[in-house]
């Protein structure tokens, strides 16, 4: 795959660029790595709290009971209801989402379009409330309401783009 | 957020009392787990992508991706700053090339960075809502994992992954610019 040989070349290439400047690359990368863990040590406290509420949410079942009472409705927009349980457990949960996205390749098929919905709403949308967990947790003031729904309602249009293009195509 | 907390923590707790009560502190202990295992994997892949961040920064490049793009994210973000700029294009290309260890700390810095402009509610906005829509060229995970399960066309979802990714772009640009964009 192509994809597999960019990254090394873009490595290669910033490096080399960077000695014909004249960088001191061995003393820029300890420098640019000083910041990794102050990063890391900043985030933690906010990721940790999603993944601790987003874990109630999976155990507590409830992805369930709303899948049923949503199934018609989805059903109704064109989406199909055996992916309803990623739509409603992706802006959550990132490996919650990776793991079903691999159960509905098993069951139905890596080819089916139930499962290249799934494969578009999986990678046309991000677990908005980890990044806003992580792009709002260094900023003074609490986390504003709009952004996050406004994420929300451009991933789910594009949920329902995205199974209507599949049907399409 | 903090509304949102607590109606889903305590909308999930009830249902974990009703079904099965002796899960109630399990759950919450392996999503600590999980946090913790994805703080030390996002330790590593921090420590790689800002030690080389940095290394392409001190060669000029990030000013020069900055420059490049300019026209496009001044006009987008609306700031002039040239350090946030830089910052926006860095995120901006790393989530294209799917480096989201590269794309994350730029995007903080440039959050902070926002954090003093006159209108950053509608820039930080703008950054957080791009961020959440995907604009990877190639969604390598998907393609891999279809691999995986003995798919025959992995890479016929690009398409489709592709345009509703631009309209999930289209949208959330536009909705930031009429709910946020208007005080100024």
């Amino acid at each position: 795959m192509i994809a597999a040989y960019i990254l090394p070349a873009v490595f290669m290439a910033v490096i080399l660029f960077a000695s014909v400047r004249k960088v001191r690359v061995y003393d820029s990368f300890a420098e640019g790595i000083k910041g990794a863990l102050p990063l890391v040590f900043s985030l933690f406290p906010y990721i940790a709290a999603i993944m601790i509420l987003s874990s109630l949410f999976e155990a507590s079942g409830l992805s369930a009971a709303l899948e049923r009472a949503l199934a018609p409705a989805f059903s109704f927009l064109g989406i199909p209801p055996e992916i309803s349980s990623l739509v409603l457990i992706k802006p959550f949960s990132g490996s919650g989402s990776a793991a079903l996205l691999s159960e509905i390749f098993a069951e139905y098929g890596a080819d089916s379009y139930i499962a290249r919905c799934a494969s578009v709403v999986y990678a046309s949308g991000e677990t908005v409330f980890y990044v806003s967990a992580v792009y709002f947790a260094g900023l003074k003031r609490k986390t504003p309401a709009a952004p996050v729904v406004i994420a929300l309602v451009a991933n789910f249009l594009s949920v329902l783009f995205g199974c209507f293009i599949c049907r399409v195509l | 957020m903090n509304v949102l907390f607590v109606c889903v923590f305590l909308v999930s707790s009830a249902a974990v009392l009703i079904a099965e009560p002796a899960d109630f502190l399990p759950a919450l202990l392996s999503g600590a787990e999980n946090a913790l295992t994805l703080g030390v994997t996002l330790a590593a892949v921090y420590t790689v992508w800002l030690g080389f961040l940095k290394i392409a920064e001190d060669a000029g490049l990030t000013r020069f991706l900055a420059r490049g793009l300019r026209p496009l994210t001044s006009r987008l973000f609306r700031t002039r700053g040239e350090r946030e700029l830089g910052y926006i294009a860095v995120n901006l290309s790393a989530n294209m090339l799917g480096m989201g260890g590269a794309a994350t700390p730029a995007g903080i810095s440039a959050m902070n960075l926002l954090d003093a402009a006159e209108n950053r509610d509608y820039a930080q906005a703008m950054l957080f809502v791009v961020n959440c829509v995907s604009v990877q060229l190639l969604p390598t995970t998907v393609i891999s994992l279809r691999e995986k399960y003995g798919s025959s066309s992995s890479y016929d979802v690009i398409l489709p992954v592709l345009l509703s990714s631009a309209l999930a772009l289209v949208v959330g640009a536009l909705l930031v610019r009429l709910i946020l964009g208007r005080k100024r």
